[in-house]
């Protein structure tokens, strides 16, 4: 009888010592795996101002925000053209699908298909959802220029050299892409008549 | 020789102390070893070697090398700038490097082979399960080490590279954001992700070499097989490891070399296979080369990588195809272990090389139609041969396999 009582007070002895060694190993775990995560200069939001105005019409422009790539195009109206006609081929025409490539400012039709505070400078997040490589801008119609990089019916955009995502010139990925999703647009907004703060 | 020196007083003062001398008998002069061992079986001593080149190198390569991606004056690196200062300025630096960037395909090179000999004569079969498991261990975290140690450079492909394995977490549902900073430190590759990196790249190989002792010891359990696949009883079956198979290994190592020098002296960039040409661009975080790549020895799998539509299904696939030689050997349910003995297998598994070196071609080559159509059809190979193997007893049949060697 008491050998049992023994026996039941050791076993609850080795439970509530293990279980509580096990809960500070765990715990000890966890200032690592903290340690690796990004440090605090780190996730300090820096801002980067750009002036819009110093891109050329139909040009574009990569610059550095928080260690990302971002793009700055400058649409020409006949650019600007190229983002109608093709919604079917789109897997997500609305920017819809996911928080990152939408923003508030998002609010009419209109602005859900330019994807830009102002249609004609596009900027957004230069990383491929896919795997993260910049996408090479090929931004005119047709496979004159580009060869076999693009299907027959290019309507202007992007090509990712890594595995092959398309993207449209309002950087809308194209269905039978690897990648899931439409560049994401970062907050953004206007200082000034041409200059844009980012972040 | 050996025995000379096992007969002198210090090798008795420490042979009391450590019983050194039962130790060389049960592992080498008395160690019983199939006397019918063809050069298969080379690729074991080989990888250790190379596994041991690899450690040296990279201890004298840390001496020079500064893990930093600050920019210098010059308009690159730190690091790119260290790894160039040690090609020009440093004495012999430029030896020292190659070895230790033709090493790592070497290294590769020779594995391949030691797990292709393991496929073809079954040597993955019971009663060696495991030891085959802890090989599988090994190669994962030799595949780590290498990418590790492909950033350091600080290169265009060390940094595309890097950014695209990274994102590749990202796939994951829920955690996958978390996993990707963990390993990056930052919200892309940057200085963070060059000092982590750096960090595991000293760390996995030291765990390579405690699991090499490992699956060496698991090895001297359960013995060799060999090229007929059959246990061994008779003690006329086997020769004492040492000398014979000691001068055979070292008859390999010389071999070996000759190969090996003639790269790291003569191509050391072995035509853009062993350092990618775009490597010797320093790192550009605006722009992605047109054409990245991973090393030839990761391009199998990037292959099965770039064969999906979906993200998600990409990264499992990929890790399926490393996932699945965990379970190799229980898959595998004939009676008999060499190929040799085994007709449909046999194809089967020469088959299986073909397509991991199809594999491995498409995921070299830039992205076209023909070829994401050639990498599906290899791809669907590599998983159809593990999910054959099970049914394979039902109607294979296998030839006689020998009484003794
Ligand atoms: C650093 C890498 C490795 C080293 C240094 C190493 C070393 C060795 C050595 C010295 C042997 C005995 C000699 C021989 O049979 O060739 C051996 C046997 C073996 N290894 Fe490895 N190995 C490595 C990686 C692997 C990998 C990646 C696998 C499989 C995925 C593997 C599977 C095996 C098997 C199954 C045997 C027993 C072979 C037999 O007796 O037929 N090894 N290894
Ligand atoms: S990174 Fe762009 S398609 Fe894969």
């Amino acid at each position: 009888m008491t050998d049992q009582a023994n026996q039941s007070r050791r076993n609850f002895l080795y439970v509530a010592a293990g279980g509580l060694g096990a809960v500070a190993a765990g715990a000890t775990v966890v200032p690592f795996i903290g340690s690796m995560l990004p440090a605090a200069d780190t996730l300090a939001a820096s801002k980067t101002e750009f002036d819009v105005s110093t891109v050329e019409a139909g040009q574009l422009v990569t610059i550095q925000w928080q260690g990302k790539p971002v793009f700055v195009v400058h649409r020409t109206p006949e650019l600007l053209k190229q983002v109608d006609g093709h919604d079917d081929k789109l897997k997500d025409a609305n920017s819809e699908a996911i928080a990152e490539v939408q923003q508030e400012w998002m609010d009419t039709p209109e602005k859900r298909k330019y994807r830009a505070i102002k249609p004609e400078y596009l900027i957004v997040v230069a990383s491929c959802t896919h795997l993260g490589c910049i996408p090479l801008f090929k931004p005119s119609e047709g496979r004159k220029e580009w060869g076999d990089s693009v299907p027959d019916d290019w309507a202007g955009g992007w090509h990712c050299p890594c595995h092959g995502s398309y993207y449209d010139i309002s950087a809308r990925v194209l269905n039978g892409s690897p990648a899931p999703h439409n560049l994401h647009v970062m907050p953004y907004q206007y200082k000034s008549d041409t200059t844009v703060v980012i972040g | 020789m050996l025995d000379k020196i096992m007969k002198t007083d210090l090798f008795a003062w420490i042979d009391r102390r450590t019983d050194a001398g039962a130790i060389i008998k049960s592992q080498l002069t008395e160690y019983p070893a199939p006397k019918n061992l063809n050069y298969m079986w080379n690729f074991g001593s080989l990888a250790l070697l190379v596994l041991v080149l690899q450690i040296l190198t990279g201890i004298f390569l840390v001496m020079y090398y500064k893990p930093s991606a600050e920019a210098t004056f010059g308009g690159f690196t730190v690091a790119f700038d260290s790894v160039e200062r040690i090609m020009r300025d440093v004495n012999f630096g430029w030896l020292i490097r190659y070895m230790h960037a033709v090493g790592a395909s070497m290294f590769f090179v020779v594995v391949y082979m030691h797990i292709g000999r393991g496929m073809y004569y079954g040597s993955f079969k019971a009663p060696r399960e495991l030891l085959w498991i802890i090989g599988v261990v090994i190669l994962l975290i030799m595949q780590g080490a290498a990418f590790f140690g492909y950033l350091l450079p600080w290169g265009q492909m060390s940094f595309w590279g890097a950014t695209v394995i990274t994102n590749l977490f990202g796939a994951i549902p829920v955690l996958g954001e978390y996993i990707g900073q963990i390993l990056v430190g930052g919200f892309a590759v940057g200085d963070p992700t060059l000092n982590r990196f750096f960090s595991l790249h000293y760390l996995f190989p030291l765990l390579l070499a405690a699991i090499v002792g490992g699956h060496i010891h698991a090895l001297h359990v359960v013995h060799s097989n060999n090229p007929e696949g059959i246990d061994l009883h008779k003690p006329e079956e086997t020769i004492p490891f040492h000398p014979y198979y000691t001068l055979k290994d070292a008859f390999g190592v010389a071999f070996f070399l000759l190969f090996y020098c003639y790269i790291v002296f003569f191509n050391p960039q072995m035509g853009g296979y062993f350092i990618e040409v775009d490597n010797y661009v320093p790192a550009n975080n605006l722009q992605t080369p047109a054409h990245i790549a991973p090393v030839w020895y990761l391009t199998p799998w990037y292959t099965i990588l770039r064969s999906f539509e979906s993200k998600l299904l990409g990264v499992a696939a990929m890790g399926g195809s490393l996932a699945i030689l965990f379970v190799l050997p229980f898959l595998c349910k004939s009676a008999v272990r060499s190929a040799r003995y085994r007709p449909v297998y046999k194809i089967m598994v020469i088959m299986f090389f073909i397509d991991v070196i199809v594999l491995g071609y498409c995921g070299h080559s830039a992205p076209t139609a023909t070829l994401k159509v050639v990498g599906q059809i290899a791809t669907a190979y590599y998983f159809l041969f593990f999910f054959a193997l099970p049914l394979l007893p039902k109607f294979e049949k296998t030839k006689p396999v020998p009484e003794g060697i």
